[in-house]
């Protein structure tokens, strides 16, 4: 642990921009550990068949010092998906119905969000380390607001409301397993080995997704490494898909021949 | 196990659940000749699909269905093309109007709301009308009179309208304005239901129109066969939202339960059927109602702006 105790701020500091630029795999600093990591797979297929899956994030830390056990300190996993705006809306009694009326819309919000961690993450990492590094479903940096009346007309969104929409958020998307935590998902096996799991349901968003690995020593952290990870739709999915994104003209006319065919040929098989 | 992942709703949905839920809707619409489709809806949402793809995809399916109903009726000589291609003229215009409404809702974050007022308001209506018709010849059955509907050679205000045209299939002589503009009011409940419409425009040939009932039927869906076809094409050039594995799985079951349907429809009197009928469509209708008057558990919805 001395290393890292003695390592200042602005160390710190230094050594992160530097895991940036390095593209995070690994780095030379002088006074703290390294972490080498990998996942299971770095990509998922969305066939016929998905009905979602897990990924297996595992490395090793590599002690500065020999005699430093790996497990004094905490690791932390962030696999998270593409961010997009997603629009919250809040329904009233209007006349005796629920209705819609306020909507805010979140300019960047990641499409998935699952976090996991050897201890649960508040005693983990300090409340500042949380905040820069944008650690917790509470410290997600989800760009700018827009407030929209019951009209569709511009309204201001308060800070109460804004906190108020954001707990849905990360609340709907909780419920729907687009946001997960694990407390105690990541395991150390011997003296400097860790493994975590990390499920993905079966509507999960596609897109490019990415796995980031935190050291975290006394709160802070001290090495960061990630890995990229696809999600893609393949086989028969891909290609519907496609069609109907690309040609939507063509898929609908399709759409209405199969079916007219389908119908056509129940009558020939149920001919009375 | 059994599990299959639909490209368009973006999710995993069990095959005998969609294929069961063909299959029991096939059987009642086989049973009531009507589509279907104003069960198979609220059936999909119920099952988690986004609105959006249970109407476009039910659309689609509606066009199958259609085509091997209205089979039969043509064989007997019993579509008249001349007032379908009317409706059909409404049809489309409505259907155009529906699609523009419903992307307009759907940027408003209203169309859930919308889909579910339009089935409380016309299922809760056309199942009251239906039911309280069926109860009174049950029991004017029973008491041994004829159920008689009055009024039937009234001549309405529907007479006294312009652009006059003879239907021969339907021994009518009326104005071509009443047919186009109900085709059009059931076009735009089309796109905005994902439904047939049948089950609205069916009650409008007979009591509006006064077309006689054995042509209605075939008639309506020949009409229904172009407007759903109309309406799935929109939508998948607007939406993006008709999902074509759900649409054959559903396809599958309901052709094989409308054989059944049919035959055990046989089995029951006219009015019966429309008793269990109407009871089923008021149902459907109570449903969705609570749903919009009980406080949800969770007054915030999401929605994606952007599909990944």
């Amino acid at each position: 642990m001395k290393g890292v105790i003695s390592m200042t701020r602005s160390a710190l500091l230094a050594s992160l921009a530097l895991t940036v630029l390095a593209g995070l795999a690994s780095h030379e600093t002088h006074a703290a550990d390294q972490l080498v990591t990998d996942l299971s797979k770095h990509q998922i297929s969305i066939r016929s068949n998905f009905t979602g899956t897990e990924i297996l994030i595992f490395g090793a830390i590599e002690a500065d010092d020999p005699d430093n056990l790996a497990t004094e300190r905490d690791v932390i996993v962030v696999v998270s998906g593409p961010s997009l705006p997603v629009t919250v809306r809040r329904k009233n009694n209007v006349a005796g119905l629920w209705i819609n009326t306020e909507a805010v819309t979140f300019e960047r919000v990641p499409t998935f969000y699952a976090i996991a961690s050897t201890r649960p993450l508040t005693r983990v990492a300090s409340a500042e380390t949380r905040t820069v590094e944008g650690l917790g479903f509470d410290q997600l940096s989800l760009g700018s607001v827009t407030g929209h009346g019951p009209a569709g007309a511009l309204i201001n969104v308060t800070a109460v409301e804004r906190a108020a929409f954001t707990e849905a958020l990360v609340r709907n998307k909780q419920a729907d397993g687009l946001f997960r935590t694990e407390p105690a998902g990541v395991a150390f096996l011997g003296r400097s080995l860790f493994r975590a799991t990390v499920g993905i349901p079966a509507t999960v968003p596609n897109g490019l997704y990415t796995a980031k690995v935190y050291l975290v020593s006394d709160g802070k952290v001290s090495d960061v490494a990630s890995a990229p990870l696809y999600v893609v739709k393949s086989g028969m999915e891909r290609a519907i898909y496609a069609f109907a994104h690309e040609k939507p003209f063509l898929y609908g006319i399709f759409a209405v021949v199969f079916a007219t065919f389908a119908g056509w040929a129940a009558t020939l098989i149920f001919k009375d | 196990m059994f599990q299959i992942y639909l490209p368009i709703a973006e999710l995993p949905v069990n095959i005998f659940l969609i294929l069961g839920m063909g299959a029991s809707v096939g059987f009642l619409s086989g049973m009531f000749g009507v589509g279907g489709g104003f069960l198979m809806t609220p059936l999909l949402i119920f099952t988690g699909i986004p609105p959006a793809v249970a109407v476009a995809t039910q659309a689609n399916q509606t066009v199958a269905s259609s085509i091997s109903g209205v089979v039969a009726h043509w064989r007997r000589g019993a579509v008249d093309f001349k007032m379908g291609t009317m409706l059909l003229i409404g049809g489309v215009l409505g259907s155009f109007v529906g699609v523009y409404i419903f992307s307009l809702m759907k940027a408003l974050g209203q169309i859930d709301l919308m889909i579910s007022l339009s089935y409380v308001i016309f299922l809760g209506v056309i199942g009251s009308l239906m039911l309280n018709e069926s109860i009174r010849a049950l029991i004017a059955a029973r008491r041994g009179q004829s159920a008689h509907s009055g009024g039937q050679k009234h001549h309405s205000w529907i007479h006294g309208l312009p652009f006059k045209m003879r239907f021969r299939r339907s021994k009518l002589y009326i104005s071509a304005i009443p047919p186009v503009a109900i085709g059009f009011f059931v076009g735009i409940l089309v796109a905005i239901m994902g439904v047939g419409g049948g089950f609205i425009m069916v009650p409008a040939m007979i009591y509006l129109l006064r077309m006689p009932t054995n042509v209605v039927i075939g008639t309506s869906l020949f009409q229904i066969i172009f407007v759903t076809a109309l309406v799935t094409v929109l939508h998948s050039v607007e939406n993006q939202a008709v999902d074509v594995i759900l649409a054959t799985l559903l396809l599958l079951g309901g052709v094989v339960g409308a054989q059944f349907g049919a035959k055990a429809g046989q089995k029951l009197r006219g009015e019966q059927l429309r008793a269990l009928l109407g009871l089923i469509v008021v149902g459907v209708a109570l449903q969705l109602g609570m749903d919009l008057v009980l406080e949800p558990d969770d007054l915030y919805s999401l929605t994606l702006e952007v599909t990944p």
